[in-house]
């Protein structure tokens, strides 16, 4: 198994429903598709190739839209997938039905940049505080965080 | 009597409870290393105990989150009087490199008075033990 | 069942907080739930406001343990980055720490797993033995835990002869040690009827439900990014993926012994064949943008780090999985129809380094709804008073 085997079956399975795809170091693959082929092609991903384990999810904020990479590994490589949704709709598909152990990494990505997961079973906040303010996503960029000021105690105010 | 009893008994034998408030590990593992037969502060009467109510000393590590702040409030006030509180490591003191993070509130002298400081990114255990030395210095002090 | 006991006492060996919430019906439960949070510090909003080298520090201090296999993914992802070629000496420093490293957090879970199984003796033992690791690796860089090695290029500290000699007299004397805790955990009854078929999780959940490191290997899956996805120039070095096929804590534990036994060769390995030359080559302040994934396989399992740069000085994005987060679906798991006495050696056999200090367990009856909030170590002295009363077992297939 090699880079150029797993990009050839990429194309030949997935055909139109591939975006781009790129490989730009030994055992590195980028894929991106459409939101609306994210389900079909992680299915064939792991029917198929046999990928199974997924690493993580990671979101970027690209400004006009968020960017989700799913981080795939198999005893080869690791071929991430990628789709990009609008941010003044930022509606997500789970995986939770084909990788049952999405499910914190989809909580997580929906706390921090706002991100509505459709059909995900279980979506409480995973790692902000029980106190934090609703509507306040930090991992956008536009959101910025100001240190109030600290008090020493025994010190100059 | 009974008075100058315990207060010895708190100089030669202080019962601390260890708190970690959102840190990396690191200084707590340094803490409990204190325990172990290189170091060993058992042999000093220093024990480390499992409930804030039986506690004369908390050994607090890492820098207060957001999510730690009530429950250091309310175990600070379930230690019975005297208490004495110790900062260990520089995350504990200001924050380390985590000054700035939106979920951090800084030292843990923003919250509850603080009485030493143990620097050190991590501490050595020897660093703990001079720490706990000082600590009692301080209340021999108050005799 | 009704337990009152005040919540916040701490547990002698310690990690941070977290909270677990119990479902219980009798003494078995039916369902568990995890809240973390006690530790977010917002470090991935952090890194992007400081620079490529100061986020060498930053990443550093994500975990205390493992802190030289988070600096490792990161400067590891910043070199492909930025197109640096770093010298082999440097690479061979590298990993002299990586099993280093492995080694001291092999023993400390070694130390810890025997605490929560009531035997105190064998911590204070192995914690002995820890210090000797702690010594070499302050000879080599100053400092017993963040050891402060990595330069975006290569390494800062090089060896010379004395503690290249220094290391290898010192892993004979760990070789034998570890021989004799092999002895005394396998042969010692007790100690392995409280392990034995706790914590069950098969094959297909641990695949199903991502599990990484030596939990997905205690269960039969040969899965090590050390050979799967080779960094460093750990292609050019031999050793073998250990496995066990019993899939519960007995199972972690002897996969864990087995790894330090061959770290102890790739460390022999490393010090009699280190190249010469320079450890570390100069590097840019700016990256092209470009993105990157960087794997690493901790003692805990993979961990994941991806690094996006726009060109400037400061990364636009650091994403960091670390691996006892992979794990905790699969600690749900491996809860659910478990005894509450099990609940401490469950919950240490995963590792987890993100860990309750604070570990208040809120037991819910599920007949009446009520709760109650038990402490961790009254879960333990009922895990410690339960355990002499169940039936030995017998038949146990001894996974070496």
């Amino acid at each position: 198994m090699n880079d150029q085997f797993l990009i050839d079956k990429a194309r030949e399975n997935l055909k139109e429903k591939i975006v781009e795809i790129t490989n730009p170091a030994r055992r590195r693959i980028f894929l991106e598709v459409g939101l609306d082929d994210l389900l079909a092609s992680v299915s064939w991903l792991k029917n198929d190739l046999g990928f199974t384990h997924l690493s993580t999810i990671s979101g970027v904020d690209l400004g006009e839209t968020f960017e989700v990479i799913y981080h795939f590994a198999n005893n080869y490589c690791c071929l991430n997938i990628r789709v990009k949704i609008p941010r003044d709709n930022p509606l997500l598909p789970s995986i939770c039905e084909l990788i049952p152990g999405a499910i914190l990494y989809e909580r997580e990505i929906k706390e921090m940049f706002g991100l509505t997961v459709q059909n995900i079973p279980d979506g409480r906040p995973l790692l902000l505080p029980d106190d934090w303010p609703a509507g306040n996503y930090p991992l956008r960029k536009d959101w910025k965080y100001e240190r109030p000021p600290e008090v020493i105690p025994g010190g100059e105010k | 009597m009974l008075t100058k009893l315990t207060h010895w008994s708190r100089l030669k034998s202080p019962w601390i409870l260890h708190l970690n408030t959102g840190a990396c590990n690191a200084c707590d593992i340094e803490v409990v290393a204190a325990l172990t037969p290189r170091f060993d502060v058992e042999r000093f009467g220093i024990l480390l105990k499992a409930t804030p109510r039986h506690a004369d000393v908390i050994v607090c590590t890492g820098p207060a989150t957001r999510q730690m702040k009530d429950r250091l409030l309310r175990i600070y006030e379930q230690t019975p009087e005297p208490k004495f509180v110790m900062a260990v490591g520089a995350c504990a003191m200001s924050g380390c490199v985590y000054r700035g993070a939106y979920n951090v509130i800084g030292g843990i002298d923003q919250l509850i008075p603080v009485d030493v400081y143990v620097p050190g990114c991590p501490v050595r255990p020897d660093a703990v033990i001079d720490g706990v030395v000082k600590l009692l210095n301080k209340l021999k002090g108050i005799e | 069942m009704n337990f009152q006991i005040p919540i916040g006492p701490q547990h002698p060996a310690l990690k941070e907080p977290i909270g677990l919430r119990i479902t219980v019906e009798g003494e078995i439960i039916r369902d568990a739930d995890i809240r973390l949070g006690y530790n977010h510090r917002g470090i991935e909003k952090l890194a992007e406001q400081k620079t490529w080298i100061q986020n060498v520090y930053l990443t550093e201090r994500i975990c205390g343990i493992c802190s030289h296999s988070h600096t490792t993914c990161y400067v590891q992802g910043v070199e492909k980055l930025m197109e640096l070629e770093t010298p082999k000496r440097g690479l061979y420093i590298r990993m002299l720490i990586s099993e280093l490293e492995r080694i001291h957090s092999h023993l400390l879970w070694l130390g810890v797993a025997g605490h929560e199984a009531g035997f105190d003796s064998f911590f204070m033992y192995v914690w002995r033995d820890r210090e000797i690791v702690m010594d070499i690796l302050e000879t080599i860089s100053g400092n017993r835990v963040h050891y402060a090695i990595n330069t975006i290029g290569g390494v800062r500290r090089d060896l010379d002869e004395l503690q290249v000699k220094r290391i290898l007299d010192s892993l004979e004397v760990l070789r034998r040690r570890s021989q004799y805790y092999l002895n005394l955990g396998t042969t010692e009854p007790s100690f392995v009827a409280r392990l034995a078929r706790v914590g069950y999780l098969s094959r297909e959940d641990a695949l199903s439900l991502c599990a990484v490191g030596p939990t997905l290997r205690a269960s039969g899956v040969p899965m090590d990014v050390r050979k799967d996805d080779p960094y460093a120039a750990y292609d050019e070095v031999p050793f073998e993926v250990c496995t066990a096929g019993t899939c519960d804590v007995l199972g972690r534990t002897v996969v864990r012994i087995k790894e330090l036994f061959q770290s102890y060769n790739i460390i022999e390995y490393l010090m009699k064949n280190l190249p010469t030359g320079p450890i570390a080559v100069r590097a840019p302040r700016r990256a092209k943008p470009n993105e990157v994934v960087s794997r690493y396989e901790a003692p805990r399992g993979e961990n994941l780090h991806y690094i996006k740069s726009n060109g400037s000085d400061k990364p636009e994005r650091l994403k960091v999985r670390a691996p006892t987060l992979g794990n905790y679906a699969a600690t749900i798991k491996m809860l659910k129809n478990g005894f509450i006495a099990d609940v401490p050696l469950i919950f240490a056999a995963i590792d987890p380094c993100i860990c309750c200090a604070e570990r208040a367990v809120a037991l819910i009856d599920a007949r009446t709804g009520q709760e109650k909030i038990m402490s961790l170590k009254s879960l333990k002295e009922l895990s410690l008073k339960v355990s002499p009363t169940t039936t030995r077992k017998r038949e146990i297939e001894w996974p070496l």
